[in-house]
């Protein structure tokens, strides 16, 4: 057994490096960046200025949509119509990049309801006091609120940053070579699937493993301020 | 001079100020009173636009801005350095430490270098008695020293009137006094105000106006000592109503 898993742990650790992670760690990237301008354009009341109105207006729609689009369908089939199907209308993607596009798609849908409930979560007491200060919309946001969102967002976001490393294991269907398919393939060859999958998921564990860490980590710093935390 | 003239507010159609008009002098304490509910927190809210009334003009000495036209964002910087608010559950920004929520707006909005901003900050620290806590975060303090530290924020940005909405109605007793005693003392240093609370000895004591308001409509408005001391029928009863002894109000 030992000599099964030292022979095909290289491969494995190989694809990890090369798709698994890279995945996770662009797609969450962009996802989040996404996940900040959803959440922001749904979450700001526009002014009564009618040029901004509008604008703003369409905008919160298309978020709205886009929202609806990816929390409404499955993520593997995202990744088939990304994939597979656009290229019916001329638009051929290289299979990584289209995983990236799927992924961080997929991933700010969710997240950014996640920050726009952390952002929702601020008592409005923290706006008025900015506010009388004197502080525009803008800089409350990102002097006073978006820090105070930061902690809240924290937990549910490192909920969706594992899920991410684990969906990653379905672009192995967009024929991305990366961990799960490489375990696939080991498997094709040496008929062990317990074994073979079994090591899969406990690489994957060990990922994820990490980012609880990781999380756990970030929580401490940004709860600094609170009562009880240890400081 | 802080001067309102025929403010009307309404909430999902019902008006919750009635056609106020009201003058709150500078360099006085003024207090505003009334029953809960009567709308006064909501008039001492519009002086600093976080309450935007229907109709009405604010006037400044040097400007003045009528709440039924669009507000520009340089009209509402301009009414907002002339006020700051002190609130009830004094609001400070948990995420910065104590000398950090006093000098972000001065840094931020008057561009203030963080020296200078510190230094201020140091200075009004120091007369609330909390200089040795500019490190720590709000949550490490009491409720009293909190409110104490919303105050310097508040003086921090330097405006021409302190605006203080309940700032003592979340304390205890003791923590009350402490608070009130620098609001004393800032009333005496000339620093205009404008307050609503319930405490009525601190009313008494310290303030130079009364404005009593109830059901959104404006029942008093004159000098602290003809307020307690000829009290109309109506504020007796509020006067009676708030105290235990009734002997105190009726000397």
């Amino acid at each position: 057994m030992w000599h099964i898993i030292i022979t095909s742990l290289p491969e494995m650790l190989v694809a990890m490096v090369q798709y698994t992670i890279p995945l996770a760690i662009i797609a969450f990237i962009f996802g989040l960046i996404l996940a900040v301008l959803t959440a922001l354009i749904k979450f700001i009341e526009p002014s009564e200025n009618k040029a901004i109105k509008y604008p703003w207006l369409v905008l919160r729609a298309i978020a709205n949509f886009y929202v609806w689009v990816f929390r409404s369908t499955p993520l593997l089939v995202q990744l088939f119509i990304i994939f597979f199907g656009l290229p019916n209308i001329g638009v051929q993607l290289d299979p990584f990049i289209a995983a990236v596009i799927g992924f961080s798609l997929n991933t700010g849908a969710y997240a950014s309801e996640t920050i726009r409930s952390a952002l929702l979560s601020v008592p409005q007491d923290q706006w008025d006091a900015a506010f009388t200060l004197g502080f525009s919309t803008k800089q409350t946001l990102m002097k006073i609120i978006l820090p105070q969102a930061v902690r809240i967002a924290l937990p549910p976001l490192s909920n969706s940053f594992i899920s991410l490393v684990k969906d990653t294991s379905l672009a192995s269907s967009i024929t991305i070579l990366e961990m799960f398919q490489v375990s696939q393939q080991i498997t094709a060859k040496n008929f062990q699937p317990l074994l073979m999958y079994t090591l899969a998921a406990a690489l994957y564990a060990i990922i994820c493993s990490l980012l609880t860490w990781l999380q756990h980590y970030l929580e401490k710093r940004t709860s600094r301020y609170v009562k009880g935390s240890e400081a | 001079m802080i001067s309102m003239k025929n403010i009307i507010k309404k909430y999902d159609g019902k008006e919750v100020l009635k056609d106020i008009s009201v003058d709150f002098p500078e360099g006085k304490t003024s207090v505003i009173l009334g029953p809960s509910g009567s709308g006064k927190s909501t008039l001492l809210r519009s002086i600093d636009l976080l309450v935007r009334p229907e109709s009405g003009v604010l006037n400044f000495s040097d400007f003045s801005y009528n709440y039924a036209e669009s507000l520009s964002k340089k009209d509402s910087m301009r009414i907002r350095q002339k006020t700051s608010m002190v609130f009830q559950n004094w609001n400070l920004f948990p995420n910065l430490t104590v000398l950090k929520n006093i000098t972000e707006a001065p840094v931020n909005v008057l561009k203030m270098s963080q020296d200078e901003a510190n230094k201020v900050a140091r200075d009004l620290l120091d007369k609330v008695g909390l200089a040795e806590y500019e490190d720590r975060y709000p949550s490490q303090l009491s409720g009293g020293q909190q409110q104490r530290i919303s105050i310097c924020r508040a003086l921090a940005m330097d405006p021409d009137y302190i605006l203080l909405d309940e700032p003592t109605s979340a304390l205890d007793p003791e923590l009350e006094t402490q608070v009130l005693k620098i609001l004393e003392e800032m009333a005496k240093d000339g620093q205009s105000m404008i307050i609503v609370t319930h405490n009525m000895e601190f009313a008494r004591l310290v303030s130079d106006k009364i404005v009593f308001i109830e059901d959104g409509e404006k029942v008093y408005d004159g000098a602290t000592n003809d307020f307690f001391e000829n009290p109309t029928p109506r504020i007796k009863d509020f006067l009676a109503g708030i105290s235990l002894d009734p002997n105190k109000i009726n000397k």
